[in-house]
């Protein structure tokens, strides 16, 4: 349990960032400000928002823990598994969600494909983020309770509290904002870390030499490509199609919580400048989580759960002060993958069923009170759900196993769509619904398919190429779009060079 | 400069001060917790993250009230007129 300054520290953090953001409540009159945030934001903000909202304290924890046991493969996720495709937004996709002045992925799919495709898309990411919120919070609750004392019921209220209040009211510029504070603390306090520990290792090169001669186990932590028959969930093959090819589009491009962070912008320019501004803040990160991790082989050799790595490091390396930072920091981490599912969630659910299905021509104020609603409601069904986390355990991997199935299959099908005019509605319905269908069957009988343990990198690139190929077939047995209906939605080269101020 | 553009810029002035205003106030009390250290090392690391987010912080106060004092003399000269 922390003590003294750095529970101080803590406490003095979640009031701080509950007063920040309630303070954005001023700037929220219209949906616009509540969804996009009026549409005002800096690149800069946006940027460091992404990189935060990506890197949750779970994976800061987790991506260490990966560390700690395959070695530096795991950074893969950061370089080649983000920053190309961060610029294939920044400079192919974004400029026409941000043109077509839309507020969701979903409404691309729906004006380029149909209704269909778009509520299906809708709802299987409202279904992903609303599980997700459970998890979150329950994992909240634990942080709280171990760092702090305070009993699980009275943890998972007060994140809600906190978290649901700015978000309710501040909406995304809250989110967003809150973000931006989080990121810096994050990188002073980890660059403190990775400074810390080296000096305690004695250097790089004596880190290299002590982890090498550890065991054969080790002899493979310093190769960032690892062989096809490897043991750790990383192998090359699986890097390159399934996270450089099509996770990491998907996630980047297809994410409803990361682009409508770019959609905040205040122009086209501002769009993809966050975007690129984020990848390249990106590259930094796993400096931040993934060298603890290796230096923890040494400082804290044998340890059984990779996971607890990262917090020892930061209980045994950091000074006082800097350990209350470091731990606000991860709190902070859950609470902004909180506030941007809640607030995703409720754009989703108001601009692609909502208004579609249940009241279409309401006046804005009717659609900013159902989106605040809505945020309600999820903070409700969030803390409810909670305690179902904590008697499945791997209900967090269970989650992002079901993010692998239908990422391929979105993806496919926006890639298609921009850079394919032939492709139909029939074609992107038929490839959605069955690409999904054959994840989850790979997934179901994974062990007669594949021989690593957890397959899922190779699950998204089989689910993405047969969703491409059924588009593609479909699409050439179907009727095709007239020219006025694929207006502003297929790639062209003008956009690359042309920026457009709506 | 019209209106829109005006309550923009303002609007990034005022959201920048309060961020300042946020990280300022824990660069001071990082540095407060200098005095709860042991080793020079432990000592000059907090001195160092303080001072790195008191600037940080200090940084964009500043420049978020200058922009706001400009935008504002700019509204008052353009009322005169």
């Amino acid at each position: 349990m922390l003590a003294g300054i750095d529970y101080f520290i803590v406490i003095a953090y979640i009031i701080g960032m509950l007063l920040l953001g309630l303070y954005f409540k001023k700037y929220v009159n219209s949906s616009e400000d509540y969804f996009l945030g009026g549409k005002s934001l800096p690149f800069w903000a946006i940027g460091m928002s992404i990189v935060v909202s990506d890197i949750g304290a779970l994976d800061f924890v987790g991506v260490s823990g990966q560390a700690y046991r395959y070695g530096v493969s795991v950074g893969n996720f950061d370089w080649v598994g983000s920053v190309p495709a961060m610029l294939l937004a920044a400079f192919i996709f974004i400029p026409y969600f941000w043109r077509g002045g839309m507020y969701t992925i979903p409404e691309y799919l729906g004006r380029r494909y149909n209704q269909k495709v778009r509520t299906i898309a809708s709802v299987t990411w409202i279904l992903f983020f609303a599980l997700d919120l459970g998890v979150l919070f329950w994992a909240s609750a634990v942080l709280l309770n171990v760092l702090m004392g305070w009993p699980i019921w009275i943890s998972i209220i007060s994140t809600a509290g906190v978290v649901g209040l700015y978000t309710y009211f501040g909406g995304i510029t809250a989110v967003i904002m809150t973000d931006v504070v989080q990121f810096i603390i994050m990188f002073i306090g980890g660059f403190a870390l990775v400074f810390l520990s080296l000096y305690e290792v004695g250097g790089w090169d004596n880190m290299v030499e002590k982890i090498s001669t550890m065991g054969p186990e080790y002899r493979n932590h310093f190769d960032i490509i690892q062989p096809q028959d490897t043991k750790s969930p990383f192998p090359w093959t699986g890097i390159l199609f399934g996270l450089t090819f099509v996770m990491a589009n998907a996630y980047m491009i297809g994410n409803q919580s990361i682009v409508q962070r770019c959609l905040t912008a205040k122009n086209e320019w501002h769009a993809k400048a966050s975007m690129i501004f984020g990848s390249a803040l990106k590259m930094f990160i796993p400096i931040l989580v993934l060298f603890p991790g290796l230096m923890a082989v040494v400082v804290h050799p044998g340890l059984l759960d990779g996971d607890q790595a990262l917090p020892m490091m930061i209980k045994s390396i950091l000074p006082p002060g800097l350990v209350g930072l470091m731990f606000a920091a991860f709190f902070a981490g859950l609470m902004s993958s909180v506030d941007s599912l809640l607030n995703s969630t409720a754009t989703l659910f108001t601009k692609d069923i909502y208004e579609p299905f249940i009241k279409k021509g309401a006046d804005d104020k009717h659609y900013l009170k159902v989106g605040q609603i809505t945020t309600l409601v999820l903070l409700v069904v969030g803390v409810a759900t909670s305690p179902i986390s904590s008697d499945f355990p791997g209900i967090y991997v269970a989650i992002q196993t079901f993010m692998s199935y239908f990422q391929g299959p979105i993806f496919a099908i926006l890639l298609l769509g921009i850079f394919w005019r032939r492709t139909t509605e029939w074609g992107g319905l038929s490839a959605l619904v069955i690409g999904i269908g054959f994840a989850v069957y790979l997934n179901v009988f994974k062990e007669q398919f594949f021989t690593i343990e957890d397959p899922f990198l190779y699950i998204s690139w089989w689910s993405f190429l047969l969703s491409f190929i059924i588009n593609i077939t479909v699409s050439l047995l179907t009727k095709k779009h007239t020219e006025e209906q694929l207006e502003g939605l297929v790639f062209s080269s003008k956009i690359l060079v042309k920026n457009k101020n709506l | 400069m019209d209106e829109t553009e005006f309550n923009g810029r303002l609007k990034e002035a005022q959201i920048n001060n309060a961020l300042g205003v946020f990280i300022l106030v824990f660069g001071i009390i990082i540095l407060f917790a200098m005095i709860y250290t042991e080793t020079f090392v432990e000592h000059m690391t907090d001195m160092t993250a303080g001072l790195l987010l008191i600037s940080i912080g200090g940084g964009m106060v500043w420049k978020a009230r200058k922009t706001m004092k400009k935008l504002r003399e700019k509204k008052k000269n353009n009322m005169e007129i």
